[in-house]
């Protein structure tokens, strides 16, 4: 409503502007017009003279010139005025009157509806954070949230309450940083410790990083009955390869158990995994053990090998072999930006090799990865 | 000196001084333009060696070979054809494996192009036009390049 | 709502520019003096309301109001306000509506200062000025339309290139606009000339006010385009005859010209059809300039518009308003009635020289930006013209035209006596072999070509001197005679010695950094040092740090000159995650006006980084000329015979003149 007030008042606005001169009455007359040339001339002559007293004009130029402008001045006063004195003629007026009255706010109200749209409301930011909260979208609450925080960094409540949703919006590293906070504010407890080792987790992909085992270790230290954390370290110890000690750790933990647990499940699969005996990459019954599992967790699976393989050729990079096995197994991943990353890695670090960069090449054109 | 003598004298300055524009226009234009040329044409047309040129396409993915010394190699391909230039210097912020570049040299002997300056895409919303338009006649073209904006999955009223 | 407002708000302002053309032109047309009066209400009136416009998008930018396509596009919550701010003439869009509001605001000026205009003159401005807007105002509203919704609005917006978040280039282009716009004053003043079938000096003092602003402005823009290049771009350079350049320099070229020949007609009623000519012609380049840029057929660093129903629109624009004025003024040109004779050795012989060379360089820099478009079209063949063509074709055509200068403005009007002039500027030209002289001394078998530059440099700038020597008697009378006679002069005058002493100051920069320019590329290990005129750069080690919005390697050297350090500088790299955008910033240090510029290129794989050091001597020069160039024009236009104001005849004869 107020929008249409608004665009009437401007109308208004612009049919004045057409109609208030025209009330007017012609108040310059033609003396008005051959005066604008005359005062240019008389000017002229002006300087003229100042010139000459100054002598910075010789008299026979400053004549000369002189003589000149006087006779631009004649011309420019016998002109004959191209506007007359007389009023305007009715009709003209009343023509000009319809068109300001009726073709401009018709014209212009017709063109603003065919390209306009009057009915969608303005939408800064600040409006959109103030309606009610159940009607907004979950990513408008974060940021109103986050940009609390911006300038209150120190109330607990706010990370705490953040963390998780960044963690299921896969936002794992703001996740991180929210539970970091939260420790900072509120100091160390089990839980928080493994809410952070978790996130950590999360953000590495499903690797237990080192870090990511430290926080967990911390967590345990305050509580040694913290089963997340046995869990992650189990976990951990897995990926290192230590498999006796992960089948420790787990049967320990289901021994504790509660009865009616919901995470039992997930650590008996875990236990049954790591009781597997020990092949060289996935065996038969690996392939087997994962076919048992649902797609979810098979996918899982293949993603934590794949990654472990990933960051140990990071940090202490690999031969050839191993490389070639991290693209292709990205490759079969259909993880085409990964498998372009890690091909760029693996150049990168074979460079001084022509023979192994070679054998890159191939599997890359293989896989269609260049081009 | 007469009217009709001044306005001789006002013409035949504007002649010449037009004479001599159009004189350094046209000699300029032999001598100084460069023209640009995709690898295929490169290798279809034979371009002599010494003759300047532009060479324009995609660095090719793991061609670059730097030495310690400024010496850049690598390679820029059109999708059909590969040429491989030399480089000394420092190579622009935006060169990168996979994206557009410009290189202005010359062939060697050796079938080398030696490039005495590169320049590299702008940003992620420009690429060369010459480059564009060579790779879109290959059909390399990659049609994420200027993909419209509009495209966000708001409705545009 | 408000951006719906600022939607209206252009609607309502084309709606009043075609009320605006038709309605004065009308009146003109039957001596109708009321409906005369019109287009000085609605061309304030429409400047309101394409502020409003303006006022709105911006508001949407500072609000963060993402259901505006625009503002999703460039601007980004988190932002800092100024670069929201900017981002509205940051892009494609919001940059059109900044040329239309300096459109509207060139036509409300005419409007509301123009009290000494003959009205009928000023009713014919208005309605060809209006003409421009509505085409303008069309095309942003079909084509380029800022005020597009978008829905439901996208929580966060998209952000600005980061290399155009910078102050340099914010308010690069609203100056280059206000010189760019402020011609189609002229061009307007030019069609009502034609269209009258009546001019004469009044006409050119007019019309002189108007042009010198707009070429004031666009000096100063282009000089600020090129200074953001130097530091911004990382590679040393301050032009690049890049089209988009070319496209603000031609405009540059044919404005000086205009300006020289109004003042041949405003003192003496000659030049009539050629200045119509050149006024046509500078907007037209402009207008050439603004189709180049924004229609994206460039092959350019800046064009980053690219959508041919907008190149289309704006050539039909072009192609209508050149086409038409150059029509228009093939059939009224001959009407015009030609004015004062004069020998070809004058000061109008001089300016005439001026212009001469001046458009014939115009027309070899169109030629050279233009011919590779035209054989793309034509033949297919990509071509590239580069700096070799234009420093083959540009500077030969302006050597002598800089050698003419200084004998300009001591030239008398009429006929001239140019014997007496080189005696006069005898001084002058043994100022110039003497700083050859002593060039070719102090280089001892440098450049051949740099004695001679800064011979000419150095006579222009003495030749600049002598004018205002001889215009004040110096030395011919007394110390105090002199004084009071330079208080007499005319800010003009000052004006003109001051914008020629600054050209001599440019080209002095120009010749000093293209010919004395020391360069070294080197891969550098920490603790190594290289050598450089004089100068010794120690690469004492890297260091990372962070930045609001990027991370930066920034890499620290020791400079030192025999043996003592004298500063240290700390070029750096900028990654910017969001876009993956990598900028160079440069490290430039001032000394004097030379300048010690040091950019980064890769970090090697062993921890060496590829460095580029120059040394640019007397590079300030270049962009310090330009500034008294645009200083020299302000003084100028503050010339009372100038002020737009101009006096009433009555005041003017009655109160006693203060000595100016």
């Amino acid at each position: 409503m107020t929008l249409w007030l608004v665009l009437a008042l401007m109308t208004f606005a612009a049919i004045f502007a057409v109609l208030w001169p025209l009330s007017r009455q012609a108040t310059q007359g033609p003396e008005a017009d051959a005066g604008a040339d005359v005062a240019v001339y008389r000017d002229q002559l002006d300087e003229i003279e100042r010139d000459r007293r100054a002598s910075r004009l010789a008299p026979a130029e400053a004549e000369a010139a002189r003589a000149e402008v006087a006779r631009r001045l004649l011309t420019a006063a016998g002109a004959v005025p191209t506007t007359s004195n007389q009023p305007a003629s009715a009709w003209r007026r009343r023509a000009v009157m319809i068109a300001a009255l009726i073709a401009l706010p018709v014209g212009a109200v017709g063109f603003y509806l065919a390209i306009g749209s009057p009915l969608i409301p303005g939408e800064p930011l600040a409006a959109r954070n103030g309606g009610p909260t159940d009607k907004r979208p979950i990513t408008a609450l974060v940021a109103e949230v986050e940009r609390h925080l911006a300038s209150k960094p120190d109330d607990a409540r706010g990370w705490e309450v953040l963390a998780p949703v960044y963690m299921r919006m896969g936002r794992f590293d703001d996740a991180v940083k929210a539970r970091r906070n939260v420790l900072r504010i509120e100091g160390a407890t089990a839980a928080r410790e493994t809410d952070l080792g978790e996130a950590l987790v999360a953000a590495a992909d499903g690797v237990v990083t080192a870090e990511a085992k430290a926080s967990f270790d911390r967590g345990l230290a305050l509580d040694g009955k913290e089963a997340r954390a046995r869990y992650f370290l189990g976990l951990a110890a897995e990926q290192d390869g230590r498999r006796e000690d992960a089948e420790k750790l787990w049967q320990a933990l289901l021994a504790e158990a509660p009865a009616d647990a919901r995470w039992k499940t997930l650590v008996e699969q875990s236990l049954a995994r790591v009781r597997q005996p020990e092949g060289a990459g996935p065996s038969a019954k690996d392939v087997a053990a994962a076919e048992q599992l649902s797609p979810d967790q098979r996918n899982a699976m293949i993603q934590g090998m794949v990654a472990r393989l990933a960051e140990r050729l990071e940090k202490d990079g690999g031969d050839v072999d191993d490389w070639l096995k991290l693209i292709r197994a990205y490759g079969v991943l259909g993880d085409s930006d990964k498998a372009k990353a890690s091909l760029v890695s693996a150049r990168k670090a074979l460079a001084a090799d022509a023979d192994k960069l070679r054998r890159v090449d191939d599997l890359a054109k293989t896989l269609q990865l260049s081009e | 000196m007469t009217r009709k003598k001044r306005r001789l004298v006002l013409i035949a300055c504007s002649v010449g001084v037009v004479a001599l524009a159009a004189g350094l226009i046209l000699n300029a234009l032999r001598d100084s333009i460069v023209f640009f040329h995709s690898p295929t044409e490169i290798v279809a047309k034979h371009l002599a060696p010494g003759s300047r040129a532009r060479l324009g396409g995609l660095v090719k993915e793991g061609s670059i070979v730097r030495s310690d010394k400024l010496d850049v190699r690598f390679e820029v391909t059109d999708g059909n054809e590969t040429v491989p230039v030399t480089y000394h210097g420092i190579l622009p912020d935006l060169f990168r494996e996979g994206q557009g570049v410009i290189a202005e040299g010359a062939l060697d002997n050796a079938g080398h192009f030696k490039a005495d300056s590169v320049l590299a895409k702008h940003d992620e919303k420009y690429m060369p036009k010459e480059v564009a338009d060579a790779l879109k006649k290959q059909g390399h073209w990659k049609d994420d390049y200027d993909k419209k904006v509009g495209s966000t999955g708001g409705q545009v009223q | 709502m408000i951006p719906e407002i600022g939607h209206y708000a252009l609607v309502l302002a084309l709606a009043l520019a075609v009320i605006q053309i038709v309605v004065p032109a009308w009146g003109v047309r039957t001596h109708d003096a009321v409906l005369i009066g019109v287009a000085e209400a609605t061309a304030p009136a429409q400047f309101l309301f394409v502020a409003l416009a303006f006022a709105a998008l911006t508001a949407c930018y500072v609000a963060s109001d993402f259901s505006v396509l625009n503002v999703f596009e460039n601007s980004h919550s988190a932002k800092p306000l100024l670069y929201k701010i900017t981002g509205v003439w940051g892009n494609h869009e919001g940059s059109m509506l900044l040329w239309v509001l300096i459109l509207a605001f060139f036509g409300a000026l005419v409007s509301v200062f123009g009290r000494n205009l003959p009205r009928s003159l000023k009713a014919l401005v208005l309605s060809v000025q209006a003409s421009i807007a509505a085409a303008f105002y069309l095309f942003i509203l079909i084509t380029s339309n800022p005020f597009t919704r978008l829905i439901p609005a996208p929580f966060e917006g998209r952000d600005l290139n980061p290399v155009l978040q910078d102050l340099g280039l914010a308010i690069h282009p609203p100056l280059l606009y206000l010189g760019y716009v402020g011609f189609s004053i002229s061009f307007s003043f030019a069609i009502a000339a034609l269209i009258e079938g009546r001019t004469d000096a009044a006409w050119a003092r007019w019309v002189r006010p108007w042009t010198l602003a707009a070429w004031c402005a666009l000096t100063l823009g282009i000089a600020m385009g090129s200074y953001w290049a130097y530091y911004e771009l990382g590679w040393g350079g301050w032009w690049f005859w890049d089209p988009v350049e070319n496209a603000s320099l031609m405009p540059w070229l044919a404005g000086t010209a205009l300006l020289h020949s109004a003042v041949v007609m405003e003192r003496r009623e000659a030049l009539k059809v050629w200045t119509i000519l050149l006024a046509i012609l500078t907007f037209s380049l402009s207008l050439l300039g603004t189709f180049l840029v924004r229609s994206g057929v460039l092959t350019s660093v800046h064009a980053f518009a690219t959508d041919p129903t907008r190149g289309v629109f704006i050539l039909a624009i072009l192609a209508f308003f050149i086409g038409g004025a150059l029509c228009l003024y093939a059939w009224r040109a001959p009407v015009l009635k030609q004015g004062g004779v004069f020998a070809p050795i004058s000061r109008e012989g001089a300016l005439i020289l001026n212009n001469l060379f001046l458009t014939a360089a115009c027309a070899t820099v169109f030629v050279g930006t233009l011919y590779p478009l035209a054989l793309e079209a034509v033949s297919g063949a990509k071509i590239s013209v580069g700096a070799p063509f234009f420093e083959l074709t540009f500077g030969p055509l302006l050597v002598p035209l800089l050698f003419a200068m200084p004998f300009g403005p001591l030239l008398a009007w009429k006929r001239g006596d140019i014997a007496g002039v080189a005696q006069r500027l005898l001084v002058a030209f043994g100022v110039g072999l003497l700083a050859i002289a002593a060039t070719v001394a102090g280089e001892g078998g440098g450049p051949i070509l740099a004695p001679f530059g800064v011979g000419l440099a150095v006579f222009i700038m003495a030749g600049a001197l002598t004018d205002i020597a001889e215009r004040t008697a110096l030395l011919r009378t007394t110390l105090k005679a002199s004084l009071s006679r330079a208080g007499g002069l005319p800010r003009s005058a000052w004006g003109t010695a001051l914008a020629h002493f600054a050209v001599g100051v440019t080209l002095l920069g120009m010749v000093g950094e293209t010919q004395w320019g020391a360069e070294a590329i080197a891969n550098m290990k920490p603790g190594e040092t290289i050598s450089l005129r004089h100068y010794d750069f120690t690469y004492e080690g890297i260091d990372a740090g962070e930045g609001p919005n990027y991370r930066e390697l920034a890499a620290k050297f020791a400079i030192k000159r025999n043996g003592a350090t004298i500063a240290t500088a700390r070029p750096a790299k900028r990654v910017f995650q969001a876009r993956q955008a990598t900028t160079t910033e440069a490290a430039l240090i001032t000394r004097g006006v030379n300048q010690i510029y040091i950019s980064l290129g890769d970090v090697q794989p062993d921890g060496a980084i590829a460095v580029r050091i120059y040394h640019k001597p007397l590079v300030l020069l270049i962009w310090l000329g330009a500034v008294l160039m645009m200083l020299g024009g302000t003084l100028s236009l503050s010339d009372r015979r100038l002020r737009i104001g101009a006096p009433k005849p009555s005041r003017s004869r009655l109160s006693p003149q203060p000595a100016e």
